[in-house]
């Protein structure tokens, strides 16, 4: 459904009315700063990588321009789907209510993007903090596992919280339990009625606030809810509470609450901060069984959790060093003073020369953990972890501590920032704690950083006068295309399996000769095979696909080449010099002829393709000096032709030819 | 080469991928399962194990895990349950010994059923706890199965519950070869223990719920489905089976020794038992069903005979009014049948059945009594019925008879009310059955109609002076609700209009009560129906006026001649008044016309003043004078009587007589007579003209009742003869001044067959009338039409007012046919076209 446009422009002249009688926010702030115009700019050239930076470094995904214009919609006129999807799913509006989906779909560049536009509705991206707050509301009900660590009773009803949901969103409850951090029952004044605690903790948790505060059961007053309701909001510090019981308009209402969440996750990132990652404690490995916590503790953690760095290089030494190490560390009575005063007391950090295995020990809080379902289910079994103790259960997580930290936050606060050396890390690690977004996340994080420096998978073999493909030279690769098929593989995410093969496809020639790539082609075949009969190998079609897609790309699409052949044939002169952008041509044909034109390239097999594997190193200058020259390109086989697209064409049928001569090396079929 | 400088700074895992982790892990993970199933399950680490699964799902050996462990649990099935399931069977023989119904006291076999059971529910509760365990430590392989679809973990792990205990068979009891199977043994013994719960004994009823929960968690195949739960597949249908023996047995034992009432009472606590079982030992799912058994078994099997049981089945309940029986009666119907027929049609029968004994006693009660009936009216009447004559004559007692059945009628209506209302929750089906019925045995009484205008016509005249208007209202809502009944409602149309014609010139009713009557049938009936009525109504009004008018115009003229008479007129339309009033039944008959009546010269002289007067506004108007309904108030000079010298006679008497038009212009004769003369019947119907049959009521009315004896008579008889004569009564004596002569022929009496006879001829005239002009309306509308469509037209339009014959329709076609309004279609005889 696409509005029509005078629709479209009493839309825009309704939200903007609403937005200057201050009933609705505005979601799309004007912004001039040259962080969002780079974002702009990159989105208008799709450059996935720069967006992801510009992306986690916190830009406002949802500003617009001095022309009106919103990343969304940039992105969407410019007809990058890739990039438009990682826009959405960062949390670009699509709202359908809103003037601004409705300007994308109507600016979107094809179909593709038009329906994945229309696909995103309010729900999936309303509120990227949905399920981080439900889960919050859902303490206060949930039983299995246990994870109240303070009972508030009132007469009539008791209420099992979490010290640290309490302390991190009221400055009243923070000052009391850091008084008396192992309480775990605390009476309810009388005074108050018990609708009113009910309401302030819906409150405190992030939930609804109900219609009616008084049911008709109930034996007090609307008044006397609210007198209690305002006692209590003094007392708590929580004067916002007033403001939400107030509100009545629904639409000020969800705002209000998107608000509030988005609050209240500053306030627990703050004390998160605070309390986890401020109390970690780094040890050595072998005596990290040693640490002791006691349950009732400042800064109410209920479990520990341990990291270990990554092994050194060289095990015997740090074998060595063990002993020295455990003799050195302070622990009177077998384990680590508590609290937050006695938690500088880490080890001392003299460090024997070499290295010995470090490791990471989080303080964790049970509430926020048994968002993985790895945890949950582990609290709600009645294993040794869910077995009451004196001490704090150490739990070994299988990652390193940078990696652990990004899960905290991920658990704790719904944020992740994960840098590209360690998305595969992580990638593993949340799939080994079932969590599934945090997964995703990773995964798009090296389908997008992952991709070399500029545009994403741009075709090397063309080469811009900008001079960017002397930055391209010395480029590193940025991950190890490798490791990410086998962790797709491994991890069934489809995902990086298609980036894997783009990825193959877009520098074949750099990996087509490699040892390892034909390793990966004959795993897949195995893959395969050993799941059911077929011929295809799946990796190997992938590259295929994107193969021609790489190369055929700019010729698609026109429908003219018949009638351009024969202008190529009248007029071949006029090819010299044109731009990407110039008329197509019918590829296959000219592929045909220029193939057949060049003798040596189909009569002499190997000898031709190890010439191009001596000469890639080459091509580079080789391709500059055709362009300085204004004298066409050369292929990757060395051999000089007109322009781009002949010499597109050459490249094409190389590396196809590789790929089969291969194969048969390989002795698959395919 | 600088760009095949490939540094890869991302760090492999740290997942050991080596493929010796498996039996290590697996090593784990069964010691594990081993510690789990011994309940050590608290000193294992969840940690440790999940990463064990973790790993080995993760190098793609997941499935290998699985079949690993369905092998051990299986392994630990066999070596550690299935002897003492063995032993637990055996040495709860009894139960078993129960398949084959061998005798054994019910409370051992109570005892040894429930110890078994409680065996085997320890045994699935641990089982279960265990597999809880082991599908959580094997989460993630778990998972794995979830996206390829497997069946879980879990699902197959708990279906070797099924498979190696529940479907275990026992070998080498009680020296068959036939294998026991544990599932059957343990349904029968919880069948065994749900029928003796039913028969009063107290069973552990958790125990019970909790087995047949357990074989509502286990399926026929690991992959769930939901409807191939082991609890809809075996266990439902034995305990249905079972049930319905149970209560097959026990409907029979009822209909042997019980009545239709402790019948209903105790089927109503075999539905409530049941549904509460369904909550305490077996699942809910089977409440539909197990009512489903009981309302078959219990209620529809035998509900015929329950019904027609003698002294308490539906006829005494219905005519006993027992209000709970039938009431309960109702909601199990309802249960099991939305139409509820089958108390429809008892309901129905019953009703046709009392309906007819109203009539029977009708027929076979003597009326030549005041009957009990007649005689609570007349004592609510007080003054009239002290005095009235011990017999009644015949019309009287048709009267009677019509109020009776009347009365009768309105006493089954209410009492059936009363059950509707009270048993039947007002259903609507029922309502309107009963209604059926109602209508139809009201129906096959032919004179119904005559009966209920009869009826409304007594209570009219009599039963509403001075009455509340609450009364008036009773009144009415019960004649409505007759009338609604009545299918010939043309019939009815024509007898009320006759008797509210005499209600309306004799001035005996309340005029506003039959305004209200009428309006109210008006709603019921429709407009057609009382457009006469109102008409009526319309032209006692105008009558009034005129009558009014008329005075002010003599009193205008001032002349005195005519001062000495007042005139009160009823103008009457000729179509809205029934024909008999008008009189022209009489012309009809090629009798002597009423115009031939005689008026004395005074009384024509006012009528010509009249009727100038009348055609001042309204020129071209015929009136027709019609004696025989109107009455006259004579103001009669009674001189004393010589010789007399106390006692009333011995003064000038005045009386003022109120007499029917007849009487006056009979009275009127005599002013010309001298003392002493007398008159013969013949000379005074030779001077008046006045039908002789009028005549004779008028000069009975006027000569035997003592009390109004003006005219004496020779000879003295009760019955008047043409050859009697007639004289001046100058001895007449009353107490009061104002004296009403009744006139006879006013009293609306039932018609004596003939006359119905008579009536039922002119209905069916006009009846004919009417077909004609609906079959004319419909072709004129369609044009072409085939017989039955037109037939089915005719009756739905004519719903409203009779039920026409199917015969008479066609003869109307026919007649029409010959009358070249339609013709026949060519080709096609069965359907006709309009002739324009």
């Amino acid at each position: 459904m696409v509005l029509r446009k005078f629709e479209l422009e009493a839309k825009l002249k309704d939200d903007t009315q609403l937005i200057q009688n201050g009933v609705l926010r505005n979601e799309h702030p004007f912004d001039t700063s040259p962080e969002f115009h780079n974002f702009l700019m990159a989105c208008r050239r799709g450059d996935l990588k720069r967006c992801q930076e510009l992306i986690s470094e916190g830009i406002n995904i949802n500003g617009k321009d001095a022309y009106d214009y919103t990343p969304l919609i940039i992105a969407s006129l410019c007809g990058h789907y890739e990039l438009v999807q990682l826009l959405l799913e960062s949390g670009a509006l699509a709202d359908p209510d809103s003037f601004e989906r409705e300007r994308a779909v109507y600016n979107a560049l094809n179909n593709k993007i038009r329906n994945l536009l229309l696909s995103y509705d309010y729900s999936k991206t309303a509120d990227p903090l949905q399920y981080w707050s439900t889960h919050i509301t859902s303490l206060l009900s949930r039983e299995i596992p246990p994870t109240s660590d303070i009972t508030l009773s009132a007469p009539s009803e008791d209420f099992h919280l979490h010290k640290f949901i309490l302390s991190a969103r009221s400055p009243y409850f923070r000052r009391k339990f850091a008084e008396a951090p192992d309480t775990t029952t605390w009476k309810l004044s009388h005074n108050i009625p018990v609708e009113a605690f009910r309401i302030v903790l819906r409150y405190l948790y992030l939930g609804d606030l109900p219609r009616d505060f008084v049911t008709p059961r109930s034996a007090v007053t609307e008044e006397e809810v609210f007198k209690g309701i305002d006692k209590l909001c003094k007392q708590l510090e929580i004067d916002k509470l007033w403001e939400a019981v107030l509100s009545n308009d629904r639409r000020l209402a969800r705002q209000r609450q998107q608000d509030e969440v988005a609050r209240a996750q500053g306030q627990i990132s703050a004390f998160f901060r605070d309390t986890v990652l401020k109390h970690k404690i780094e040890v050595d490995t072998r005596k990290a069984d040693q640490v002791k916590w006691p349950q009732h503790n400042a800064i109410f953690a209920n479990v520990l959790l341990q990291a270990d760095e990554e092994l050194p290089e060289d095990d015997s030494a740090s074998d060595n060093s063990a002993p020295d190490n455990k003799d050195e560390s302070p622990t009177p009575n077998g384990g680590i003073p508590i609290g937050p005063a006695a938690s500088c007391s880490k080890p001392p950090t003299t460090f024997p020369k070499v290295k010995p295995r470090r490791s990471v020990l989080y303080p964790a809080h049970k509430p926020f953990l048994i968002r993985s379902p790895y945890f949950a289910t582990m609290f709600a079994s009645p294993f040794l972890e869910s077995q009451p103790s004196d001490y704090l259960h150490t739990i070994h997580v299988d990652c390193t501590p940078p990696v652990l930290e990004v899960i905290l936050s991920y658990l704790y606060t719904e944020t992740s920032t994960c840098p590209l050396e360690h998305a595969l890390e992580l990638l593993y690690a949340s799939d080994m704690l079932l969590l599934d977004a945090l997964k995703s996340k990773a995964a798009v994080t090296i389908s997008t950083l992952g991709s070399g420096n500029t545009n994403a998978l741009v075709d090397r073999t063309h080469h811009h006068p900008d001079g960017s493909s002397s930055v391209q030279k010395v480029e590193q690769e940025p991950i190890n295309v490798y490791d990410v098929i086998h962790a797709a593989w491994d991890l069934g995410v489809q995902r990086l399996e298609e980036f894997g093969a783009r990825y193959l496809a877009s520098r074949l020639e750099d990996y087509i000769d490699e040892p390892e790539f034909h390793d990966l082609i004959q795993e897949s075949a195995s893959r395969l095979k050993s799941r059911e009969e077929t011929d295809t190998i799946e990796l190997l079609d992938d590259i295929r696909y994107y193969l021609g897609e790489r190369f055929r790309l700019r010729f698609e699409g026109e429908g003219l080449e018949e009638m351009l052949d024969e202008e190529h044939l009248q007029d071949e002169g006029e090819y010299e010099g044109l731009d990407m952008e110039g008329p197509d041509v019918g590829l296959e044909e000219l592929a045909m002829t220029m193939g057949e034109g060049d003798a040596g390239y189909v009569g002499n097999g190997d000898e031709v393709i190890v010439e191009g594997v001596d000469r890639e190193g080459d091509e580079d200058k080789r391709g500059e000096n055709g362009e300085r020259e204004g004298q066409g390109v050369v292929t990757l086989d060395g051999v000089v032709v007109e322009d781009e697209f002949a010499s597109d064409a050459v490249n094409y049928h190389i590396l196809v030819e590789k790929i089969d001569r291969m194969l048969e090396k390989l002795k698959l079929d395919a | 080469m600088a760009s095949r400088n490939r540094p890869r700074p991302i760090r492999r895992p740290l997942i050991n991928k080596e493929a010796g982790g498996f039996d290590q892990c697996w090593a784990t993970l069964q010691s594990a399962m081993t510690d789990i199933h011994n309940k050590n399950a608290s000193k294992l680490s969840f940690e440790n194990l999940y990463r064990a699964s973790y790993k080995i799902t993760l190098v793609k050996r997941g499935e290998d895990l699985f079949n690993k462990v369905k092998e051990f649990e299986t392994e630990w099935f066999h070596n550690h349950i299935i002897p003492g399931v063995d032993e637990l069977v055996r040495n709860n023989l009894p139960s078993i010994a129960l398949i084959q119904m061998t005798t054994s006291s019910s409370h051992e076999r109570r005892e040894a059923g429930e110890r078994l059971l409680r065996g085997i529910r320890k045994i699935w509760e641990d089982h279960n706890t265990s597999m809880n365990l082991i599908a959580d430590m094997l989460m993630y392989l778990e998972r794995s199965c979830a996206e390829t679809k497997q069946a879980s973990v879990y699902a197959t792990t708990i279906g070797l519950f099924r498979d190696h205990i529940l479907k275990y068979g026992l070998k080498d009891v009680d020296g068959s070869d036939q294998p026991f199977i544990i599932m059957d043994v343990v349904i029968a013994v919880v069948l065994d223990l749900i029928n003796m719960d039913r028969d009063g004994d107290i069973v552990d009823r958790n125990l019970l719920r909790d087995i047949t929960g357990m074989l509502e968690q286990l399926y026929e195949t690991d992959e769930e489905k939901e409807n191939e739960k082991l609890y809809t597949t075996i266990f439902e249908p034995r305990f249905l089976t079972a049930s319905e023996v149970f209560y097959k047995a026990e409907c029979e034992k009822l209909l042997r020794e019980s009545d239709a009432g402790s019948w209903l009472r105790h089927t109503r606590r075999r539905l409530l038992e049941e549904e509460e079982r369904c909550v305490t030992s077996v699942s809910n799912f089977t409440k539909d069903n197990i009512t489903g058994v009981v309302e078959k078994e219990l209620v529809l099997a035998k509900m015929d005979d329950f019904l027609a049981m003698e002294g308490s089945g539906l006829k005494a309940m219905v005519d006993n009014d027992r209000e709970e029986d039938l009431g309960i009666l109702y909601q199990l119907i309802a249960r099991i049948d939305k139409s509820k027929s089958t108390l429809k049609t008892n309901l129905q029968s019953r009703v046709m059945e009392l309906g007819l004994e109203i009539e029977q006693t009708l027929k076979n009660t003597d009326f030549s009594t005041p009957t009990a009936a007649g005689a609570s009216r007349e004592a609510e009447d007080g003054t009239e019925g002290a005095d009235k004559p011990k017999a009644l004559s015949p019309a009287a007692q048709q009267t009677a008879a019509a109020i009776k059945w009347v009365d009768d009628v309105l006493k089954l209506k209410s009492k059936f009310d009363t059950l509707l209302e009270n048993c039947f929750s007002n259903d609507l089906v029922i309502q309107s059955a009963i209604t059926k019925s109602f209508a139809d045995f009201i129906n096959m009484f032919e004179r119904s109609s005559e009966f209920v205008s009869l009826f409304i016509d007594d209570s009219l005249k009599r039963g509403l002076k001075g009455k509340s208007d609450e009364d008036a209202e009773f009144v009415l809502q019960k004649a409505i609700v007759l009338v609604r009944y009545l299918s010939d409602r043309d019939l009815f149309e024509r007898y009320y209009q006759k008797h509210l014609g005499r209600r309306l010139l004799h001035n005996k009713s309340e005029i506003h009560i039959e305004k209200e009557l009428v309006r109210r049938m008006r709603a019921e009936l429709g407009n057609h129906f009382t457009a006469k009525f109102e008409g009526m109504f319309k032209d006692m009004e105008l009558s009034k006026d005129l009558s009014t008018n008329y005075k002010d115009h003599i009193r205008n003229l001032g002349d005195d001649d005519r001062k000495s008479t007042e005139l009160a007129i009823h103008v009457l339309t000729t179509n809205f008044w029934p024909t008999d009033v008008m009189g022209r039944g009489v012309l009809q008959d090629g009798d002597a016309s009423r115009a031939d009546c005689i008026f004395p010269p005074s009384i024509k002289r006012l009528q010509e003043s009249f009727y100038k007067f009348y055609c001042q506004d309204r020129s071209g108007r015929v009136l027709t004078w019609v004696p025989s309904t109107g009455s006259a108030d004579i103001k009669c000079y009674f001189p004393k009587v010589p010789g007399k010298d106390s006692g009333p006679l011995s003064k000038d008497r005045r009386y003022e007589l109120n007499v029917s038009t007849y009487g006056m212009i009979v009275l009127m004769l005599f002013n010309d007579l001298s003392d002493g003369e007398s008159l013969s019947f013949e000379e005074i119907q030779l001077k008046t003209n006045i039908p002789v049959s009028d005549l004779t009521k008028t000069l009975t009315s006027l000569s035997v009742p003592p009390k109004f004896r003006v005219l004496a008579k020779e000879p003295l008889a009760k019955s008047v003869k043409a050859t009697d004569k007639f004289s001046f009564n100058a001895q007449f004596v009353s107490k009061q001044i104002k004296i009403r002569v009744p006139v006879i022929s006013s009293t609306s009496k039932v018609e004596g067959s003939e006359e119905r006879k008579e009536t039922e001829r002119k209905n069916d005239q006009t009846r004919a009338h009417v077909v004609d002009a609906a079959i004319v309306r419909i072709m004129k509308q369609r044009k072409e039409l085939s017989h039955t469509q037109l037939t089915t037209e005719v009756i739905s339009q004519l719903s409203g007012r009779f039920k026409p014959d199917i015969s008479l329709i066609k003869k109307r076609i026919e007649d029409l046919l010959a009358r070249e309004y339609l013709e026949r279609m060519e080709g096609d005889t069965a359907a006709y076209r309009y002739l324009a």
